[in-house]
């Protein structure tokens, strides 16, 4: 350390070592010339430490949040439309699809093929409307889940 | 009575789409990053237009932040770089000691000062005085020293310099603000310090 005002800074903010501080702080009790600089300092200290933060204007938390959702709302129509949920419904319907085929053929009545006589398979399940009912339900509920769940996804990644 | 929620929290709620919750955060940090944005621009109105700019860009890169420091820490790490990215766009007018123009507000300062009653003035008033004419990098350190509740270590993080060029530009920045408290105060400094 090269003069005394910075010996004294660095004794105040406790960055110095204690052998460093003990010395500083006997020079301080001794030296008349120290103890002035010492006390200069320490007041200097307290008013700096006293400073009153400077306050924003009132809507000043209304405008950060106003800024963030106007910049939300700038993103072109593309990047808020995500191609995964897109991507993500057309792999429900395509396996709704396929589970649907798949139980169709299991569900089908072979025996009551002829070689002369065709008749379409029976299916044995539900009732017509009640099947139609459900399945239409089950259609919507699924597409809703998966569309709040891609885009809960979408946002946390993009916050 | 309800107990304050940590920074670490109010990130959390945050990330979990609670927008209100980082209005919470703004409102518990606004009043220092708009101090630190003073620091380097003069008007209030451009203070302020970088200060939310900061906290915007906060909540974009939110999700990036990693909790290995304070969030005040990183967030002026956001302020230091709006700030001085600012300064160099606009190319400001950053004053000096040596300006000319500054000499001339000094003196005009002081003179009015003389003629007026030491006593209406608050100690903080001149200390501010002094702070607003320190060249940046200086009343940054200082701020961040003095009311960001920063270690040298946090501000070494903040600045991206070494923490023994924090504590080199600590030194100096408070011996140059003790010259400009000797210059707008001249006799009268005593009475301050």
């Amino acid at each position: 350390m090269n003069n005394i005002e910075e010996k004294i800074w660095a004794y105040i903010d406790g960055s110095c070592s204690e052998e460093e501080a003990l010395a500083i702080n006997l020079l301080i009790e001794q030296d008349v010339n120290y103890q002035k600089i010492y006390d200069e300092i320490v007041t200097l200290n307290e008013r700096l430490s006293s400073l009153e933060l400077d306050e924003p204007s009132m809507a000043f938390t209304y405008n950060v949040l106003e800024n963030i959702r106007n910049e939300n709302a700038k993103q072109p129509l593309k990047t808020t439309i995500n191609t995964a949920v897109i991507k993500g419904i057309a792999a429900f319907f395509l396996v709704t699809i396929l589970a649907l085929l798949i139980l169709v053929v299991i569900n089908i009545d072979w025996s009551t093929n002829t070689t002369n006589n065709y008749t379409l398979p029976k299916l044995n399940l539900l009732s017509d409307s009640v099947l139609k009912g459900c399945m239409f339900l089950d259609i919507m509920l699924g597409a809703f889940l998966a569309d709040t769940f891609l885009r809960r996804k979408d946002t946390l990644k993009h916050i | 009575m309800q107990n304050k929620l940590s920074d670490t929290v109010l990130i959390d709620q945050t990330l979990a789409g609670n927008q209100s919750a980082y209005a919470e955060l703004v409102k518990r940090h606004q009043r220092f990053v708009f101090t630190l944005a003073l620091r380097f621009v003069k008007k209030r109105e451009d203070a302020e237009e970088i200060a939310q700019d900061c906290f915007v860009k906060a909540y974009r890169s939110l999700n990036q932040f990693q909790h290995q420091s304070k969030f005040s820490t990183w967030l002026y790490t956001i302020v230091y770089t709006t700030a001085m990215s600012s300064l160099r766009k606009k190319q400001l007018d950053i004053s000096s000691i040596d300006d000319e123009k500054n000499t001339i507000q000094i003196e005009a300062f002081s003179t009015g000062y003389e003629m007026n009653n030491v006593e209406k003035k608050s100690r903080s008033f001149y200390l501010n005085e002094a702070i607003s004419q320190l060249l940046p990098d200086d009343a940054v350190i200082i701020t961040l020293f003095y009311k960001g509740e920063q270690s040298i270590d946090e501000i070494a993080t903040t600045l991206n310099i070494e923490k023994n060029s924090v504590k080199v530009k600590l030194f100096r920045a408070r011996q140059r603000l003790k010259e400009k408290l000797e210059h707008i105060l001249k006799h009268e400094v005593k009475e301050l310090i």
